[in-house]
């Protein structure tokens, strides 16, 4: 049946609205012009209407979140939600794939994509997203340190990395390139780690300068919806915000008329100066200055959130580095030729320094750059749950709140960061746009993140209006950004005043860009690297036929 | 053994009593405290616990007989498959005149528990407080921490005068657990500080041991990474930990 959202605020910054009242249709799961009859009624009277949000780096599926679960028993005495007609939530920082679905619906998000899927195990991260009710999910499988990748970077040729690009998305079903640590994860094979741009990784004589430029030529010349997505080398360490701007400059070689070339994740984790924990600090100014003078490059934030966290990332030598300064149980990795993983708890102190520093840092950040070049994101689960998106960007909107929030950190952040002299509180429409259209277009997925006419039927409204809010009342915005009047997805109710109400199931995106090269030119290596491999060729990734939902996306 | 286990009430007996009514074909999750005996009988009666997966009275389940005001908890015949006696209780009084079920005082704060018959698997576990005596034997993981949480008991003391399971007292924090007879293996694994005493003979003990005080009077094992001393052994190296096991004297 047809909805119509009668006399909401629509904000709609894709489409140049910013706080109209008007009238959206929804019809067959995508909005339309007008819908005359048959039509069901929500009325929004000056309440907040926008797109559904998109979180476009969130750990929700895969064999890490997998094992994060297993090893963390203790993670699933917190009970989200008793089953009541649907299906019961659990999970404190690790929740379970039904949980994943109902907490982003709860907030009014509609879509988000799982950023690192080792290639090997992707019928896990496949089953596991198919399990995940609600939203509309993809998958960016790992190729920073993959031999194939390595071996086609230092011989410089970009035809055959194409050509295996595209070969992988097709066989996992993925959606774009991540790379994590590029370099990094095979030194650590050895013991090692790379700490600069232009360290050899041991064995291929390749820089990872050479593999992140071949890697976003190749996904440039093949045009995916999605630029190369990269966690940087030195992640973590103090003293790293110099390599993520050099990162970062990688990008100036390439130019795209729609998105960006590249998109670096989670920058909170790589913008710290300093030359030892004793004296850390935030780089967030230099990053955000670059990031908004560089037309081709867009970041998320990876905001740290006080509380309980779970890191896990493919980049085992810093997750090593993380167990060994946290004293906590882990778990490492190494999957065969192409990547490796890392699993450590960790709890975010607001009475340590350090910790103070990070939660700072992202919050600068996302003061910062500009909105429509920076996502809000807490890099789930390594920063802390998804669900305190609304918690961040009451921070963002606040200055107030962001004072009261100060005041419980350590006041070493005074000293290492420029947080407690910022002024600027953002906009409902900036939220917006870190929220929706930055992660859509970003992501390329030119349906999502507005309202206009053939967008998706996927809508949120909240209880605040616009027009007429006070930001110095954050508890009002909180609880209004927390709880929304209601979640559409592709048309039909999910969420109402904040509980989920029913059930849909959304698809997985996954990009095909066979017809944009030949496997021709790699079937020699293929041949080769699977006679040595524990998988054969034949039963290696997944068939679309298997994914409940999925769409393909045919890039160019 | 006890039959008088309420001393020192001037002969006025006040407390809740409860009988099964039925053998209990599936477990019973009761969680039951002291304060529940101070609550007014129709509440009482009508308190919800899960049999099986079905949430029902109390009063379907047990005979119950109410005298005085008291927080004294008088638990007689078979418990054993009753669970969760007794967790998170603060104050009071809990006498079990036979078995009882698992979990019985995990996360105890205070008060105390008298088991007359045996008890089972965790016994309290994560305590932070009170005491609890067993004149039976108990199960496995006496006062150890639930999977993945990293402390175990933190205070409080656990009297056995039977025999133990394997793993007593993991990860302990704190408070003193004495076992009158036997253990069995794993005994103060991850240890960090408290007092473990075994009369009887035991397994492996203090693997990865950081502190705390183990004593034995039998015989029992270390595990390769402790260093023998003069009276005993000091380990667990591999963790750089403190911990001392003895012999009792």
């Amino acid at each position: 049946m047809a909805l119509q959202i009668k006399n909401g605020i629509v904000v709609d910054p894709k489409n140049g609205i910013s706080g109209e009242k008007m009238d959206i249709f929804i019809k067959d799961g995508k909005i339309v012009e007008e819908v005359k009859k048959n039509c069901r009624v929500i009325d929004a009277t000056g309440k907040l209407v926008v797109a559904g949000g998109i979180d476009l780096h969130a750990h929700i599926a895969g064999c890490k979140i997998n094992t994060g679960r297993a090893m963390r028993p203790e993670e699933m005495r917190f009970v989200r939600r008793k089953s009541n007609g649907l299906r019961a939530a659990v999970g404190r920082t690790l929740l379970t794939s039904p949980a994943i679905g109902y907490e982003y619906a709860k907030m009014g998000y509609t879509t988000a994509v799982d950023p690192a899927t080792p290639s090997l195990y992707v019928i896990h991260t496949h089953e596991e997203l198919d399990s995940i009710p609600i939203i509309d999910k993809a998958t960016l499988p790992l190729f920073g340190n993959w031999h194939q990748v390595m071996r086609y970077s230092a011989d410089k040729d970009i035809e055959k990395l194409k050509s295996f690009v595209a070969w992988v998305l097709e066989r996992t079903k993925g959606y774009g390139v991540k790379l994590v640590n590029p370099g990094g994860v095979e030194a650590w094979m050895y013991g090692g780690n790379v700490h600069t741009l232009d360290d050899a990784v041991p064995g291929f004589g390749v820089t990872p300068r050479e593999i992140i430029t071949s890697l976003i030529a190749a996904v440039e010349e093949l045009n995916l919806p999605h630029s190369a997505h990269i966690h940087c080398n030195n992640l973590g360490m103090p003293g790293n915000y110099e390599t993520t701007m050099e990162t970062i400059k990688l990008a100036k070689g390439f130019e795209n008329r729609d998105r960006q070339v590249l998109h670096v994740t989670h920058v909170q984790f790589n913008a710290y100066t300093g030359s030892s924990w004793r004296d850390i600090g935030s780089g967030a100014e230099e990053i955000a200055k670059l990031v908004n003078r560089i037309e081709s490059v867009t970041i998320d934030m990876g905001q740290p959130i006080f509380g309980h966290a779970t890191t896990m990332t493919a980049d085992c030598p810093w997750q090593f580095e993380l167990h060994k300064l946290a004293k906590a149980k882990w778990c490492n990795r190494d999957i065969e030729l192409e990547t490796g993983g890392g699993i450590v708890p960790y709890v975010y102190r607001a009475k340590n320094a350090v910790n103070s520093v990070q939660w700072a840092t992202g919050l600068e950040l996302g003061l910062l750059v500009d909105a429509d070049k920076i996502a809000i994101s807490t890099d789930y689960p390594n920063g802390g749950p998804f669900n305190s998106y609304p918690y961040i960007a009451t921070l963002l909107m606040s200055k107030k709140f962001r004072d009261e929030e100060m005041k419980k950190a350590h006041p070493y952040i005074e000293k290492a960061t420029s947080l407690p002299s910022i002024d600027a509180e953002r906009t409902i429409e900036d939220i917006v746009k870190m929220t929706r259209v930055t992660p859509a277009r970003v992501l390329g997925m030119k349906n999502k993140g507005h309202l206009g006419t053939g967008a998706d039927g996927d809508v949120a409204v909240y209880d605040i209006n616009p027009m007429d809010y006070n930001s110095s009342n954050f508890q009002a915005i909180l609880k209004a950004l927390k709880n929304p009047l209601y979640t559409i997805k592709s048309g039909e109710i999910v969420v109402k005043d904040g509980d989920v109400v029913s059930e849909v199931w959304g698809r997985t995106y996954w990009v095909d860009v066979r017809d944009k090269t030949t496997t021709e030119l790699i079937e020699r290596d293929l041949e080769e690297y699977f006679n040595y491999y524990t998988v054969n060729r034949e039963n290696y990734g997944v068939e679309e036929r298997w994914l409940q939902n999925p769409l393909r996306v045919m890039a160019g | 053994m006890a039959s008088k286990p309420v001393a020192g009430y001037g002969g006025v007996i006040i407390l809740l009593v409860m009988k099964p009514r039925v053998d209990f074909e599936v477990n019973v999750e009761a969680e039951i405290t002291p304060e529940l005996a101070a609550k007014p009988f129709e509440e009482i009666k009508q308190f919800k616990v899960y049999y099986g997966n079905r949430l029902v009275p109390l009063e379907e389940l047990f005979e119950i007989e109410k005298k005085g005001d008291d927080e004294i908890l008088i638990l007689e015949g078979d418990f054993s498959r009753v669970k969760w006696i007794g967790k998170s209780m603060e104050k009071g009084e809990v006498v079990i005149k036979g078995d009882i079920g698992a979990h019985c005082g995990a996360f105890m704060k205070g008060g105390k528990i008298t088991v007359e018959g045996n008890a089972d698997d965790w016994l309290g576990a994560e305590m932070e407080g009170g005491e609890i005596a067993v004149r039976g034997n108990t199960g496995n993981l006496v006062a150890c921490p639930y999977w993945g949480n990293l402390k175990g008991m933190k205070g409080g003391r656990i009297t056995v005068y039977g025999n133990a399971g394997n793993y007593i007292g993991e990860k302990m924090c704190g408070g003193e657990i004495e076992i009158r007879g036997d253990a069995g293996d794993f005994v103060g694994t991850e240890m960090k500080d408290g007092k473990i005493t075994i009369h009887g003979n035991c397994g492996y003990v203090g693997g990865d041991m950081k502190g705390g005080e183990i004593f034995i009077g039998g015989s029992f094992e270390v595990v390769p990474a402790f260093i023998k001393t003069d009276d005993g052994f000091i380990g667990d190296v591999n963790v750089k930990g403190k911990g001392k096991v003895k012999a009792l004297k």
